[in-house]
């Protein structure tokens, strides 16, 4: 009524990736955080199964072992996949974060509607020099994140982005 | 009208409209100020107010016999506290304007002081209750438009809270219009940015209730809610009624009963339509009585309305980056439509209702006119095709396979209690029943599904039950999400999101094409995706 169909929707190419990849170190963090999150969701497993009744068992055991397989195989996979996948750039006047394994998520953003820069490390990020970059503008659903980039360049951009954004005038909305 | 300042009272000379006026007190930080003597008077009644319920209780408990006399005795003695410390609380509420702030003292124990720029106010809000209403009072509440607090002066006299309302608006206006002048986001979105800005002349009109909206107000969901809650009332009394005997139907009268139930079940639904449209017709006067939308000079959007508890919002015209059209299921079918404001940083959630259920075509009307561009509200928009078609059904049934696959569990593998009465067939029926019902909902999301790019706004139409039409100006984009599921990375579907200042923050279209999202995302605010795309 008030939408018309299209008559034929084109395949497009997605947008370029962008420019630069994250820490290499940043494997084994997602390896080392991975692994201890199911750590524990196989403790919670194996807790459960020897408290249910032998009734329940049978066909819970099925279920537990499908579970067990998906995160054996997701410790396996996740970190080089979400490692080729998780870019970020920053030109002179834009900010530009891919990231997701499975899905993909691109956020892009002027930074003269940025508000803040923040940095943030993690005690197991530490552990690997890696740092976030949190970029949020006046809106609440754009905060891009630039995710496990090496300390030395996390300080960087921050430095670089702060400068930027501190020659912009208004409230950024 | 323009009497100036607002916190001292004193006679001023009146300003030009439009010339920013002169500091409330030349050249000077002003002294604190009190709020009216006369919320010494309300504060009492408030008190009482919140204390009629545990007094009720008290009184109720002691007469049955089985109170204890202490709370008894206590009750009034709370009462008189809280009189007591609202009393205090005045004492201690001052407020000043100094040449840049307006600042607000509050607090008896720990004390806070509330700080606004004055040339950040984006808002002033007026609301009496009937209380304040007898007394002359008024209770102001300044928003500045960045985050969500609010500076909230509960006790304005009516002339005082005028012409603070007058004053501080344009003090903002005023300085608003260097910022219209400094460059907007890159990518060309600043031809569309100044629009909107402070204008000088008369007021206009741009919308009045007209009482034959009345005829919208039972198709209204909201009053839905509240008579629900009625039928839930009425659902205890119906305990009461001998329904359950069954006995009485098997003997010589049985059919009589059965007759009678049959009336009362009659009648019980005849009451609870009946008790929709007069509380939802109720509703309606309440809120929106004598509703007037009005342009003022300045560039200021002005809503007055309430019946007994009046309001007046005024949000600057700049902070509105965008309207919301809302058409839910019952409402379609008389052609209704509600109108909203999506603006930055004003009223909950950044949106302000503008028009109660209305005729869609007053409210296309009034939306274009607020949006200074025809078309947005009434054009035909660009669907998503059919792979979008695809994926609104298909995730759809997930809901209805989870649905089923509930009901089987309890059905099929447990016989313990309740759930060893649930007949085989359960799970299959929900299935049936939830999957028809989805593919209802799924088809009329897709047919809703559509966006447009006009010169100035992003249109996006959503929504199967309820359909909202949203209109995002271009300019109010800050930025861009392009996101993909792994379903529907392999559709070539994306969900894009124009990110905002505005209203809900955001503007997403689901499950539309890729390319048309890159195409949309890159008319919309040219060269920010410059580069990127291949």
């Amino acid at each position: 009524m008030t939408v018309t169909q299209p008559s034929s929707v084109p395949d497009a190419a997605p947008l370029h990736e962008p420019a630069h990849q994250v820490s290499p170190r940043a494997v084994r963090y997602w390896a080392l955080q991975g692994f201890l999150g199911a750590v524990v969701v196989w403790a919670i497993l194996f807790a459960v199964y020897w408290f249910v009744p032998d009734g329940v068992k049978q066909w819970l055991g099925p279920v537990f072992v499908a579970i067990l397989v998906y995160t054996v195989v997701e410790q396996a996979l996740e970190p080089l996949i979400r490692y080729r996948r998780t870019r970020w750039e920053v030109t002179g006047e834009r900010v530009f974060a891919q990231t997701g394994w499975l899905s993909r998520d691109q956020r892009i953003a002027p930074l003269s509607r940025v508000q803040t820069v923040d940095t943030e490390r993690g005690p197991l990020m530490r552990i690997f020099r890696l740092a976030n970059v949190t970029v949020t503008t006046a809106s609440a659903a754009g905060p891009i994140r630039l995710t496990c980039l090496d300390t030395d360049v996390a300080d960087r951009v921050t430095a670089e982005l702060a400068r930027v954004t501190g020659q912009t005038r208004g409230d950024a909305t | 009208m323009t009497a100036l300042p607002p916190p001292t009272g004193e006679p001023l000379a009146p300003a030009d409209p439009g010339t920013p006026p002169p500091p409330p007190e030349v050249g000077g930080v002003q002294d604190w100020q009190r709020l009216s003597p006369r919320m010494l008077l309300v504060h009492p009644v408030r008190a009482i107010r919140s204390m009629i319920v545990p007094l009720v209780l008290v009184v109720f408990g002691t007469t049955r016999g089985d109170g204890n006399s202490f709370w008894f005795w206590a009750a009034p003695v709370f009462a008189v506290l809280a009189v007591l410390f609202g009393v205090l609380a005045w004492f201690f509420t001052r407020y000043r304007f100094t040449e840049e702030q307006l600042q607000l003292r509050t607090g008896v124990l720990s004390r806070k002081v509330v700080t606004a720029p004055l040339d950040r106010i984006r808002s002033v809000d007026l609301e009496s209750t009937p209380i304040h209403r007898v007394l002359g009072l008024t209770k102001a509440k300044v928003g500045t438009g960045v985050d969500d607090s609010q500076i909230e002066l509960d006790g304005l006299t009516r002339d005082q809270a005028s012409s603070l309302r007058v004053y501080l608006l344009q003090r903002s206006g005023g300085a608003d219009v260097d910022e219209a002048e400094e460059p907007r986001a890159e990518g060309g979105s600043g031809d569309a940015a100044g629009a909107g800005g402070p204008r000088r002349g008369e007021d206009t009109e741009l919308a009045r209730i007209d009482w034959g909206w009345l005829r919208y107000a039972p198709f209204s969901l909201s009053s839905l809610v509240v008579v629900a809650g009625a039928v839930g009332v009425l659902g205890q009394f119906g305990d009461d009624l001998p329904l359950d005997e069954t006995e009485v139907a098997q003997d010589a009268w049985g059919w009589v009963a059965a007759q009678a139930l049959l009336v009362l079940v009659a009648g019980a639904i005849v009451v609870v339509v009946l008790g929709w449209v007069v509380v939802s017709t109720a509703s309606y006067v309440l809120s929106w009585w004598n509703l007037s939308l009005v342009r003022e000079a300045g560039g200021k959007i002005r809503t007055t309305r309430g019946l007994l508890t009046t309001r007046s919002q005024t949000i600057e015209e700049a902070k509105i980056r965008g309207v919301r059209m809302t058409e839910q299921f019952l409402l379609r079918f008389v052609r209704g439509a509600e109108l909203t404001a999506l603006a930055t940083g004003v009223g909950s959630d950044g949106t302000t209702r503008l028009l109660p259920p209305a005729p869609r075509r007053v409210v296309q009307e009034v939306g274009h006119a607020l949006l200074e561009e025809d078309g947005p509200l009434t054009m035909t928009l660009t669907g998503h095709g059919p792979r979008a078609r695809r994926r609104i059904h298909v995730s759809r049934q997930w809901g209805t396979l989870t649905l089923a696959g509930l009901a089987a569990v309890p059905t099929w593998w447990l016989d313990v209690g309740w759930f060893a009465t649930w007949p085989w067939w359960v799970p299959l029926a929900v299935l049936v029943g939830v999957g028809l019902l989805n593919v209802v909902i799924a088809e009329n999301a897709w047919r809703n599904l559509g966006h447009a790019l006009t010169d100035r706004h992003l249109v996006v139409q959503t929504g199967a039950v309820i359909r909202t039409r949203e209109v995002l100006e271009r300019g109010g984009v800050i930025g861009w999400v392009v996101h993909q599921g792994l379903f529907q990375r392999r559709l070539g579907l994306a969900d894009l999101t124009a990110t905002t200042a505005a209203g809900p923050e955001r503007v997403v279209a689901p499950n539309i094409p890729l390319g048309m999202a890159l195409d949309l995302a890159d008319a919309a605010t040219p060269g920010m995706l410059q580069g990127w795309r291949t």
